[in-house]
């Protein structure tokens, strides 16, 4: 279903990818602390022999968990792509599920620009966009490109800035 | 051109009307059902009630006092608040349907009440007009359609800041004050005899009688008289049948009454700007939209209405379209349009709207992945019965018996669904019809959709199959989908919603 003429033809930032492993090894961490501090009181406190069962159930998950946010990022990456012209904001993504999405500008109500401190590091920005039913969000650009697309957005779609 | 003003007095009785039939049963344990106790707590109870009815009376009147109005040739002014002070003005141009709702209290005193929904979100969406004369809400809503008008000729982009606005013939700015409404349709009674039918609503007398039988208990010992007649009844059966006799006809005679007072005066008629729905014999409401509004049309069909050829024909609107608690529904055209009547119906209505009844199915390999997908109601119903293994009417193996009737149910769902599944892209229309035991077709015009979405997964992509999405406004938000297409559809879905863009821009350098 891919058309040549009208595939998408930007890209998120390269350390998307750098940036995605190190959030997921951050919470994954702070995970595996709250599972070990759980089966240690499971063991100190004797609890119910089938809470057992149910944290080892959770580290099964929490593994495939694990393996996947080592996988999916570069996954993620290649399956995303985001153009826009002055009609449409084009957005293009998804491992599993393959989806396209299509925005006029003109039903782009606000736009806004997000930063955490991990984002901060890597040099990136998500952008995301508002429209009358849902929102829609770019998720890691490099900085300056980001801001450029807000104004961008803002200035197609004529309408104010948002702030943050 | 209205200076600022509270609202009728009568809404301040209509507001102490309500109080006073909320609190009337508290009132009855306290001072009538419990009148010569003397216990703490219904003691006290009566005067935390006479300081909460007081307290209650005291702010509607406040209310009253402080809330005002005003409108000037731009749009609505609203003042309200007691203590904090609330201002709010709302412009014509965003309001996207009137609706109209006089009650049997209302009838009486000969007022009515009226509301002007926009598309704004949050609760301040609607300018309500609780209770007013019928003089003031017809001079109020010619008011609102008069600015509408005057905007869209002086400039037709400006209606709501987008390209939204959908230019309709020239001609019709200048033929607007002389035309006259038409009326396009008004039910036969054969049409509600089978409305009656149709609805079930002969059903409705069972738990009618039920609840006025709790509630007459509740005073009175039904229980032993009742016990007796049905004792003799029973002990013959020509009795028993002079009693399902009864019942039956009196469930039918209740049904075409029913329907009757619901749906027999409903009236249909448009002018070459709006269109307009009244409906409701003791408590009456209308309904009226400007053509460029209705976002989209629904036409529903369930499984007995499509054996005798019916459906129901909704406009999707982007403003509120029920009244408060009332439940109106007047969106809808009429819910027992025959079917043909109602294509017929939505091309004499909405101009832009020609509905191709030749539509294309999906191809057969759509069949074999909606067979293939698992069903989790199913899978889950199952497990829970194989657990539990219960008993139904002392069979043992009821279990696999609902199970595989759930099963059969389900797999009837989607073939039917696959069967029903069509679609249509007709220059500046899409059609899309889906559904299993109740069909829902959906029509609207690109330029009314706000985003579309396409997508495949991994099984779709073995199978050259995608899904399309559009959304539309509503309220809230309607969403359309359409799923397990050919691809080349996606792509031609995609180039043909692409397309949207010249056909907005040519109508907004007209």
């Amino acid at each position: 279903m891919n058309d040549q003429y009208t595939a998408p033809r930007h890209s998120l930032s390269p350390n998307a990818v750098k940036y995605w492993r190190m959030d997921e090894l951050i919470s994954n961490l702070i995970a595996f602390i709250v599972i070990g501090v759980l089966f240690y009181l499971d063991w100190h406190f004797e609890w119910y022999e089938w809470i057992f069962w149910v944290l080892v159930a959770i580290t099964a998950f929490f593994l495939i968990g694990i393996i996947w946010s080592i996988v999916s990022p570069p996954l993620t990456f290649k399956s995303w792509r985001y153009d826009l012209d002055k009609e449409f904001l084009y957005l293009q993504f998804g491992i599993w599920n393959h989806t396209q999405q299509l925005v006029p500008m003109t039903k782009i109500q606000a736009v806004s620009l997000t930063q955490g401190p991990l984002m901060r590091k890597f040099d990136l920005a998500s952008l995301s966009v508002e429209t009358m039913g849902s929102s829609h969000s770019i998720p890691a650009l490099p900085k300056e490109i980001a801001s450029e697309l807000r104004e961008q957005i803002g200035h197609f779609a004529k309408i104010k800035e948002v702030e943050q | 051109m209205i200076a600022n003003r509270r609202h009728h007095p009568a809404s301040l009785l209509f507001k102490i009307g309500s109080v006073i039939r909320n609190l009337l049963f508290i009132f009855l344990i306290l001072f009538v059902f419990q009148s010569g106790s003397n216990s703490t707590l219904v003691v006290y109870g009566r005067y935390a009630f006479i300081a909460y009815i007081s307290w209650s009376f005291v702010t509607a009147i406040l209310n009253w006092l402080t809330t005002t109005y005003a409108l000037d040739d731009q749009g609505f002014y609203l003042r309200r608040g007691i203590f904090s002070k609330t201002e709010q003005s709302i412009p014509f141009s965003k309001v996207q349907n009137i609706n109209r709702h006089t009650s049997f209290f209302h009838r009486i005193l000969r007022l009515t009440s009226i509301s002007f929904e926009t598309g704004i979100a949050g609760d301040d969406a609607s300018v309500k007009f609780g209770v007013t004369t019928k003089k003031e809400a017809s001079q109020l809503e010619a008011i609102v359609q008069q600015q509408k008008d005057f905007i869209n000729i002086e400039n037709p982009t400006i209606v709501d800041g987008t390209e939204d606005f959908l230019v309709a013939e020239p001609t019709v700015f200048t033929k607007k004050t002389t035309d006259e409404r038409i009326l396009h349709f008004q039910p036969t009674r054969r049409d509600l005899l089978k409305a009656s039918m149709t609805s079930f609503s002969f059903l409705l007398l069972i738990p009618l009688l039920g609840s006025v039988f709790y509630n007459v208990s509740d005073f009175f010992n039904l229980d032993e008289r009742l016990e007796s007649v049905g004792a003799s009844i029973l002990s013959s059966p020509w009795l028993i049948a002079i009693a399902v006799t009864i019942l039956v006809v009196a469930s039918f005679t209740f049904g075409i009454i029913h329907s009757f007072i619901k749906y027999g005066k409903y009236e249909i008629s448009s002018d070459s700007q709006r269109i307009y729905i009244k409906k409701g014999i003791f408590s009456e409401a209308s309904f009226s939209i400007a053509k460029e509004r209705v976002q989209a049309i629904e036409i529903t069909q369930t499984f007995t209405k499509r054996i005798l050829g019916l459906a129901e024909v909704k406009l999707i609107s982007a403003g509120s379209l029920s009244l408060a608690t009332e439940d109106l529904n007047i969106s809808s055209l009429y819910p027992f349009l025959p079917i043909k009547q109602a294509y017929a119906l939505i091309s004499e209505l909405l101009p832009g709207y020609r509905i191709h009844e030749n539509m294309q199915r999906l191809p057969r390999r759509s069949l074999w992945i909606r067979m293939l997908k698992p069903n989790w109601i199913w899978l889950i119903a199952t497990a829970i019965l194989f657990y539990f293994k219960p008993k139904f009417l002392g069979i043992e193996e009821a279990w696999w018996i609902a199970s595989s009737i759930l099963l059969v149910l389900i797999v009837i769902s989607r073939v039917l669904d696959f069967l029903h599944t069509r679609y249509c892209l007709n220059e500046e229309l899409i059609q899309l019809k889906n559904g299993g035991f109740t069909s829902t077709l959906f029509v609207t015009k690109r330029e009314k959709i706000v985003e579309v979405e396409i997508s495949q997964n991994r099984i779709q992509r073995a199978f050259g199959l995608s899904s399309l999405q559009t959304v539309t406004r509503a309220r809230p938000i309607h969403t359309s989908y359409l799923e397990d297409v050919p691809d080349q559809l996606a792509v031609t879905f995609h180039h043909w919603y692409r397309g949207r863009s010249n056909e907005v821009q040519l109508e907004s350098t007209e």
